[in-house]
């Protein structure tokens, strides 16, 4: 059946292969999680408490979604 | 405190990995690309570099080979950074002559353990 998919089907197709679609979705996540975390460090020190716990939130779903990545494409960390 | 090669294409990540260093006091140099990382271990004499692997001009395990077979260079401990998180890319990043390994997004606590072990064995 797969041989009956036009070119450009099957070539989006081997463009979503988990090993890709793995390291394209880990490369958004780093800079959210990454800047909520320095955001989070920024404001800790301000003592901004009502900033920290939204930006607890967020770095709390961008840590799920890692963990789902990790729980469906069989990566190691 | 060390100084610390950072070598990474991405600019978000360069720029938000190098304030979180240089808010714990670490020296941060940058370099954009493999062929930059190799020039500026040899030119800053860093303690640590942190090399992520898919880098223009020439990637990151060719410049880890460059650094690990050059006599001035060598002794530097390096970590690979990578987004590809599978047992193999640690392994090719192990076999360029890194000293350690990490994945993205980084989970800051865990590299800096890291990095602090390599500095402390190289001290």
């Amino acid at each position: 059946m797969i041989d009956d998919l036009p070119p450009e089907i099957e070539k989006r197709i081997q463009h979503l292969l988990p090993r890709d679609l793995l390291h394209d979705l880990r490369t958004p996540l780093s800079h959210i999680l990454g800047y909520s975390e320095l955001l989070l460090e920024q404001m800790k020190d301000a003592g901004s408490e009502e900033y920290v716990a939204h930006l607890e939130k967020i770095r709390k779903a961008g840590r799920e979604l890692v963990d789902m990545l990790k729980d469906n494409f069989k990566s190691d960390t | 405190m060390a100084k610390i090669l950072l070598v990474e294409d991405n600019e978000m990540n360069r720029d938000m990995l190098s304030r979180r260093l240089e808010r714990r006091g670490y020296e941060v140099v940058i370099a954009v690309d493999g062929q930059q990382g190799v020039a500026m271990a040899e030119s800053e004499s860093p303690d640590l570099i942190l090399m992520d692997m898919s880098l223009p001009v020439i990637d990151g395990w060719e410049a880890t080979r460059t650094i690990k077979g050059g006599m001035e260079t060598k002794q530097i401990p390096v970590i690979a950074l990578t987004a590809h998180a599978m047992s193999t890319d640690r392994d090719k990043a192990i076999e360029a002559g890194c000293d350690d390994y990490d994945t993205k997004p980084i989970e800051l606590p865990r590299l800096l353990e890291k990095m602090e072990a390599l500095l402390s064995k190289a001290s």
